[in-house]
């Protein structure tokens, strides 16, 4: 019952405080929704990894950046859009995930989590020295007309390409959620996830699971990193924040709660663009993540206490 | 002979567990008893693959199983009702029965044949079909093991203590049902709830640190002196 009144006390007061805002400075609920869509987008194959791998890939974001520089060679070489290129980028990096699996994550699985932290996080490293050598510090950038795309509502007037993150993000949620819930291949997945002996036990090849759910998650932020370029440039290190951010995405929602993925992002969207419509705060926009993870692990150790 | 198993020793690290069992199941009802700690579980654990045997054999329908992963073992045909049940809470009945099918050959193929059977074993389940596992009781979840194992529509069929944490009324149901199944099935049980698993099993040994100490009819054993004062309290 408190609960329940609770939650509705919370619902309410998010709700006024969006229309607040959205009366007040409607910008900061636009940008806010479209880094949304990008934050979720890329953090979703992440807490897919955790969700059923157990594993933190710290590793997550750099392996967008290796997509993006591929994407940017293919696009470069072919004169082809990185919307055309997407699909074979996807595909090869999902290939170089599970390979790295196969090499890697899977030798570190039994280890100790600090193991499998240090792991992903040299591969982060090598990942980003790789891309170093190959293309130097120098940041890269490809322009496309559709990206300036704006709409006008009366005296307002934003961008709309980035919404297209917002699509995809949803279109994760619910692709996920049929392939999981629907196919023998998506229940096996979750079974696996939820008990890994068990799995075995009725004849699931885990080991071949997990290889095939890191790939395809690989290949989802593979994807992602080809349609990064077509809005930001990219340079080595552009992929540590995602991961960063990802994780504490994945943190706030807590393990295995995908959709949960799409409020957390909500939320760390909104309020960093709340942040920066202020010049006195504007500094403060990429730290919000940092407090949005202490207030939820803070919370939920209180909670958990309580219970 | 649907398993044999000879000579096998095996334990975790350092420690030894098993030293030496030899152990047979035709087209029977085996049982398997012992005080806490003897290693049942452990030989059934490496009957499946999941600790590796260090000596000795186990073959299965003739062919040699020992070390062989456990996924494979269980599409050879060999289901198994763990112990610790070993489901999936976050699945509905329903998923964590087909997962019980679907990755053994000879169970996908009569699938919805045998989700009737169970089904019929086990009538409650028809009623929480869709409730997810982690939300049923302790018993039913034993039952949700047996009939999750019964779906792979097994040649063998291994039950860890499966009256473990259930009423003794549905104990005695579960070996009912145990009795009916082995016109079909060869079963290996092993139970602390020796009188009750004496009236459905053929033929049973006594395992004690590690080795088989006692083999016997049901019958044989039911009227052993040494079965009668430690496992029937007599
Ligand atoms: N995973 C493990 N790691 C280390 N030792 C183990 C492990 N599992 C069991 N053992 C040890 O192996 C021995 C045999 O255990 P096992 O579980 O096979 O006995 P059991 O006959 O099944 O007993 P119970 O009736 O209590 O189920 C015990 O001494 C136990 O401590
Ligand atoms: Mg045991």
């Amino acid at each position: 019952m408190a609960n329940k009144r609770n939650a509705a006390i919370f619902a309410a007061l998010i709700v006024a405080a969006v229309a607040g805002i959205l009366v007040w400075r409607p910008t900061v609920i636009i940008y806010g929704l479209q880094a949304a869509g990008l934050y979720a987008s890329i953090a979703i194959p992440m807490g897919l990894i955790l969700g059923i791998v157990h594993i933190v890939n710290l590793a997550h974001g750099e392996f967008m950046m290796v997509a993006a520089y591929l994407t940017y060679m293919v696009c470069t070489a072919l004169g082809i859009d990185p919307f055309v290129a997407m699909i074979p980028v996807a595909l090869v990096t999902a290939l170089v995930g599970f390979i790295v699996y196969k090499l890697t994550i899977r030798q570190a699985l039994k280890a100790p989590e600090l193991n499998q932290l240090i792991l992903t996080f040299g591969l982060a490293i090598s990942l980003t020295q790789l891309a170093n050598l190959l293309f130097t510090s120098q940041t890269r950038k490809m322009s496309f007309g559709y990206v300036s795309a704006s709409l006008s509502i009366g005296e307002l007037s934003f961008g709309v390409y980035n919404f297209v993150f917002v699509a995809i993000a949803v279109l994760m949620v619910i692709g996920l959620r049929l392939f999981l819930t629907r196919t023998t291949a998506g229940k096996a997945a979750l079974a696996v996830g939820q008990n890994p002996k068990g799995a075995a036990i009725v004849g699931i090849d885990v080991d071949k699971t997990y290889g095939l759910v890191f790939a395809l998650a690989t290949g989802m932020v593979g994807m992602m990193g080809a349609i990064f370029i077509t809005r930001s440039s990219i340079f080595p290190a552009v992929g540590s924040p995602f991961t960063m951010k990802s994780f504490c995405l994945i943190a706030m929602a807590g393990i295995g709660n995908i959709p949960g993925i799409l409020g957390a992002s909500v939320l760390l969207g909104i309020s960093e663009n709340f942040l920066k419509a202020f010049r006195e705060t504007r500094g403060w926009a990429d730290i919000v993540f940092f407090v949005l993870i202490i207030t939820v692990i803070l919370g939920r150790s209180i909670k958990g206490k309580k219970a | 002979m649907i398993l044999e198993v000879k000579k096998l020793q095996t334990g975790y690290g350092k420690l030894q567990v098993l030293r030496g069992v030899d152990l047979c199941v035709g087209k029977e009802s085996v049982g398997l008893f012992g005080p806490n700690g003897a290693g049942k579980t452990t030989l059934i654990n490496a009957i499946m693959g999941i600790v590796k045997p260090w000596s000795g054999a186990i073959e299965f329908e003739g062919k040699s199983i020992a070390g062989q992963a456990t996924h494979l073992v269980a599409r050879s045909g060999i289901a198994l009702v763990p112990q610790e049940r070993e489901l999936f809470p976050g699945l509905s009945v329903a998923d964590n029965l087909e997962l019980g099918a679907v990755y053994v050959p000879r169970g996908k193929a009569i699938k919805a044949q045998q989700l009737e059977i169970v089904l019929e074993l086990f009538p409650i389940l028809k009623e929480r079909i869709k409730q997810y596992v982690g939300t049923l009781s302790g018993g039913q979840q034993r039952m949700v093991a047996i009939a999750r194992a019964l779906m792979a529509n097994p040649a063998l069929l291994i039950l860890d203590e499966p009256s473990l944490g259930l009423q003794p009324s549905i104990v005695a149901e579960v070996f009912d049902r145990l009795s009916i199944l082995k016109k079909d099935i060869a079963i290996l049980v092993t139970e602390q709830n020796v009188r009750e698993s004496l009236k459905a099993i053929d033929r049973g040994y006594v395992m004690e640190n590690g080795a088989i100490v006692i083999e016997d009819t049901a019958k044989g054993l039911a009227t052993n002196p040494h079965v009668l004062s430690a496992y029937l309290g007599i």
